[in-house]
């Protein structure tokens, strides 16, 4: 009897092992190393104070010690990051990434023809998904965990801009679905998922043709099926109580995903820029007392006041509003309202600092992953403190989003998710040197070109004239295929090839220069004007210089 | 030479925007005590009275007549030479919505107009140039029962919660004739018609509605008084926003005010309305109302109309500018509406044509945008005329009202200013300076390449004279 039990003990021990065994042992060969130490860096826990000089472990996806005194294990790969600075990786709080494609735009409806059209056309409202009971727009029961893929370009800029982890959430809708909080890398969909569903999302644009047309309708139509959904789940607990003799509810999938958010297990993150549009929000929040979260933002710094009250979180937009056309002498003026906003928007991040209203950054769809940081730079300086906006895109966002235990800072038991720079993450010239994500090193890359508008190529030969104290000049070839930048130099300054290129409203590359004998990595940041490229240099210890390129063969 | 007033107008009227610290200001600069001395009080029903003080205190009318004295902090007017009224009451306008119709279906009261208020919509400002403090804002006119009102107090500045009118009745948008059946509109091959496209699906449509209504109360009563009975298993019947303010309406909680031109259709609805045992408390443009006078005083209900503007569809061929006149001595209570952001701004003007067409007297000429309009809405024990008690919504002229060059220097709500023309025009230049200084932000700096701007579109077209049948949004 007792050699039975022992058997029996032995057995159960040996099968619970035996996943654990297994497990380990399938990540190990799969990366081949899982241990990773970046040693001799300026560490930023933003958790706590930062470190001069320190070191980061991490094992298994998970970092294990942090500070300025740690055993570097034996089996870790040891990564010297002198020069480097080590930060918990950023969180872009309100995305679409790794959706699929967006199916194109449906053909009709737009033209001339105006909005009158648009109703006459009002024929069959789509249906919206697998046996929904509503139009297509309003689908609280869509999860993007359902369709998010590994790859993909925007998943590669993302990174490349140093971003780890995101909210991602379906395209569109009233109702646009629930959000899945994801790594941006990740062997599979699952692997990359941190937490699903985060929160049920909502924007107040109408549907085209159908009911509800118009915003009056948004707001009528959001009520209508929170009041519908409060009657299905009371519906539902007299039928569990008691169903004999008690005509059962018809199921309602997109009713029963909105009970969550009716008894405040689920925030709704409400997408709204303009005071009235936030205001709004505010209202149907309060009205059906639902945990509410402000994404975009633009003008919350109007209603820090209400914001504080009803104690909602902002994921506050970094796709700034800026002229984008030039100016017509015979244009009318652009309203005064219009001017303000764009200057008032840079300022809104500093007055939820300020107000101590809680807010992570998000994108905000910018096109050009590189401007991110161009627009951090301008809440910089008009009254957000560094610190606070290094706390806006990782620990403030993270809790915000309720993965406070696992991603924002650089503590044990995290998720290894860091974004390593060569200089302030908030200098100009800084640039990304390592990201890893769930503890793996990520390969950066230049994105690929990216379908868009056709602008200015870069492409040709240009005379390049930079002045760090004297001036030298050299050829530039560069060779732009849509938002990939590639091309060498060859003259005064040595020969090379640029890397860590970028275009869009500011081009960046860098080019290992050969000056006084020494081989140095400059960085150039210029715009370009007709054929003209300018803009400045910066070489590590050395003072900031400048640089003209001209077009040797104008186009 | 159109262009170039249009270009002024222009200029004049982004000149004319308000300083963006006025939120704050207005407040602080506001004392508790105003007095207006020495005026030409028009109190709308107590005549007009000359050399006439009128004290103000926390937002109340505190006194009428001679000789008023105010405290020591109290903003003191000087009324020499100048007309005081009651603050000009519009009874169909669709300023400060983001949106006006919800087009789609043939009855939506369930959409609100209270959800898409815009507190900065520039309109408002120019209202208050024109001496008008209270708006009701309506539903368009696309379907047969629209949308619910807002009745606001142009607090101009304020967040939009401090414009609603505290008090006012509830109301509805109800339309018949051509803009809801979509005469005007060219069908697309192919296209659906959103059902009614007839006068007597309109009417169809209507019944059918409260038809459902009367079913739904009868089911929440059923179901009240069984869970009164302590059936617990009872399922709860559904909530539907549609047919509420229906509901509200058949127990005369709620007002209607029904879009109309012509006479037959009016007399259907009223019928309509007995039928099912409730009142039009409006009928709104109701150019045809002079045919069907007698039946409009009978039925108890109110006409808000246009002075003098016909002709621009088939179903205002028949209008007359005696309507206000003819329905005004038939007993009806009688408004002149704008129904449009530019009229709203002279609708001084627009009572002033009564006396031309019509001979009603001044003081009946005035109700038409004061008393009546109150009376309309619900809000006459508030606004309407200036009588002790009431609150202070004032409109300051330097002339006659119904004089052609009688223009607003100061509007007053709830004893605060919200407009005043010196203050507008020393604020001009600041403007000017402050336009200067934002072009120069690095956010406003055009790209080096780049279009043309946009010309801004209009926000409502003009192809329509009750311009309310735009669907309120560009594709």
């Amino acid at each position: 009897m007792p050699s039975v039990r022992l058997r029996l003990l032995a057995t159960l021990l040996a099968l619970c092992l035996l996943p654990a065994f297994a497990i380990r042992f399938a990540i190990a060969q799969h990366t081949g190393i899982d241990t990773y130490a970046i040693t001799n860096a300026r560490i930023v826990p933003v958790s706590g104070a930062t470190i001069e000089r320190g070191a980061v472990v991490f094992r298994n996806g998970l970092i294990t010690a942090v500070g300025a005194n740690v055993t570097i294990p034996s089996d870790a790969r040891v990564i010297d990051g002198a020069g480097l600075t080590v930060y918990p990786g950023l969180i872009d709080s309100y995305t679409n990434l790794a959706l699929p494609e967006a199916p194109p735009a449906p053909a009709g409806g737009g033209g001339g023809g105006g909005a009158f059209l648009l109703i006459q056309q009002a024929a069959q409202p789509r249906p919206g998904g697998p046996n929904s009971t509503q139009p297509e727009g309003l689908q609280p029961e869509t999860l993007v965990e359902d369709v998010i893929r590994t790859g993909g370009t925007d998943l590669e800029s993302a990174r490349n801009a140093g971003f780890t982890s995101a909210l991602t959430l379906p395209r569109s809708g009233i109702w646009i679905g629930q959000s899945a909080l994801i790594n941006l890398a990740g062997g599979t969909p699952q692997q990359m998922i941190i937490k699903s569903p985060v929160a049920m999302h909502v924007s107040f644009t109408p549907l085209r043709g159908t009911y509800p047309g118009s915003l009056m309708g948004v707001f009528a139509q959001l009520r209508q099926m929170l009041l519908d959904a409060q009657r299905y789940s009371d519906s539902m607990k007299i039928y569990d109580r008691s169903p004999r003799g008690v005509r059962r509810p018809d199921a309602d999938r997109s009713l029963a995903a909105l009970i969550p958010v009716l008894e405040g297990r689920m925030p709704v993150v409400m997408l709204a820029n303009s005071e009235r549009e936030i205001t709004r929000a505010l209202d149907l929040a309060s009205e059906f007392k639902l945990k509410l979260i402000i994404a975009g933002g633009r003008e919350a710094g109007r209603v820090t006041d209400r914001l504080v009250k009803q104690n909602v979180p902002v994921l506050l937009s970094l796709n700034l509003p800026r002229r984008t056309t030039a100016a017509m002498p015979e244009a009318d003026p652009e309203p005064l309202r219009t001017l303000r906003e764009r200057v008032e928007a840079q300022q809104t991040a500093g007055q939820l600092a300020k107000a101590k209203v809680r807010f992570g950054f998000q994108s905000g769809s910018l096109p050009n992953a590189s401007d991110i940081m161009v627009n951090a730079n301008r809440t910089i300086e008009n009254g957000l403190s560094a610190q606070d906006a290094l706390r806006a895109f990782t620990v403030w966002p993270a809790e915000i989003l309720g993965a406070g235990d696992q991603l924002g800072s650089i503590e044990v038991g995290k998720i290894a998710n860091l974004t390593i720079t060569r200089g302030d993450l908030f200098d100009r010239n800084s640039r990304i040197t390592h990201v890893f994500i769930d503890g793996k090193p990520v390969d950066l890359r230049p994105a690929p070109a990216a379908a868009g508008a056709p602008r200015a190529t870069l492409t040709g030969a240009w005379a390049l004239s930079v002045n760090l104290g004297e001036e030298k000049t050299a050829t530039l070839n560069l060779r732009q295929e849509g938002d990939r930048l590639t091309g060498s130099i060859q003259g005064q300054l040595g020969t090379g090839e640029i890397s860590n290129a970028s275009t869009g409203s500011e081009i960046r590359f860098t080019i290992v220069l050969n000056l006084e004998g020494q081989t140095k990595e400059a960085t150039f940041v210029g715009t370009m004007t007709g054929n003209e490229l300018r803009g400045s240099v910066t070489v590590d210890g050395r003072a900031p210089g400048t640089f003209t390129a001209t077009r040797a063969t104008p186009n | 030479m159109r262009r170039i007033i249009v270009t002024l107008l222009y200029i004049s009227i982004v000149c004319a925007m308000p300083l963006g610290v006025t939120r704050a200001q207005a407040r602080a600069d506001n004392p508790s005590e105003t007095l207006i001395r020495n005026a030409t009080v028009l109190t709308i029903t107590h005549g007009t009275l000359a050399n006439t003080d009128v004290l103000i205190r926390n937002g109340k009318i505190a006194g009428v007549g001679k000789g008023l004295t105010a405290g020591a902090n109290a903003r003191i007017i000087d009324g020499a030479g100048k007309f005081v009224m009651p603050g000009i009451i519009d009874c169909h306008s669709h300023s400060m919505l983001d949106t006006i119709n919800e087009g789609t279906l043939a009855v939506t009261s369930m959409v609100r107009t209270s959800d898409v208020l815009n507190p900065t919509d520039i309109d408002l400002y120019r209202e208050l140039a024109g001496g008008v403090t209270t708006l009701n804002l309506l539903h368009g006119s696309a379907n047969p029962i629209g949308g619910l009102n807002t009745v606001v107090k142009i607090k101009f500045g304020r967040p939009a919660s401090e414009f609603i009118f505290p008090g006012a009745m509830p109301g509805i948008k109800f339309a018949l004739g051509e803009n809801v059946k979509r005469s005007s509109n060219t069908n697309l091959p192919g296209a659906t018609r959103r059902y009614p496209s007839t006068r007597m699906g309109v009417e169809e449509t209507i019944r059918d509605a409260f038809t459902r209504a009367r079913d739904y109360k009868k089911t929440w009563d059923e179901y009240k008084s069984a869970v009164a009975k302590g059936n617990k298993n009872l399922m709860p019947p559904r909530r539907d926003l549609q047919l509420e303010p229906l509901v509200e309406i058949l127990e005369g909680k709620r007002y209607v005010h029904a879009h109309c031109y012509i006479a037959s259709e009016i007399l259907m609805l009223i019928s309509l309305a007995d039928e099912f045992g409730f009142k039009i408390k409006t009928f709104q443009h109701v150019l045809e109302g002079y045919k069907v006078a007698k039946e409009i005083a009978a039925h108890g209900a109110g006409a808000s109309t246009f002075a003098d503007s016909w002709a621009y569809k088939i179903e205002a061929y028949d209008a007359i500018p005696y309507n206000m006149a003819i329905l005004t001595r038939a007993g009806v209570v009688v408004s002149v509406n704008s129904d449009s952001d530019e009229r709203a701004r002279r609708l001084n003007i627009e009572a002033a044509k009564a006396m031309h067409w019509g001979d009603l007297t001044e003081e009946q000429a005035l109700k038409l945008i004061t008393l009546n309009p109150a009376i309309q809405l619900g809000i006459q024990d508030r606004v309407g005329s200036i009588e002790v008690g009431k609150d202070a919504d004032l409109a300051i002229w330097n002339a006659h009202p119904f004089s052609v060059y009688a223009r607003v220097d100061t509007t007053i709500i709830d004893g605060d200013v919200f407009f005043d023309r010196q203050q507008d025009l020393s604020r001009r230049a600041d403007l000017t300076k402050e336009r200067a200084a934002l072009e120069q932000a690095d956010p406003n700096r055009p790209a080096a390449r780049g279009t043309a701007p946009q010309a801004p579109g209009r926000r409502r077209p003009s192809g329509h004279e009750d311009d309310d049948i735009w669907e309120g949004e560009r594709p």
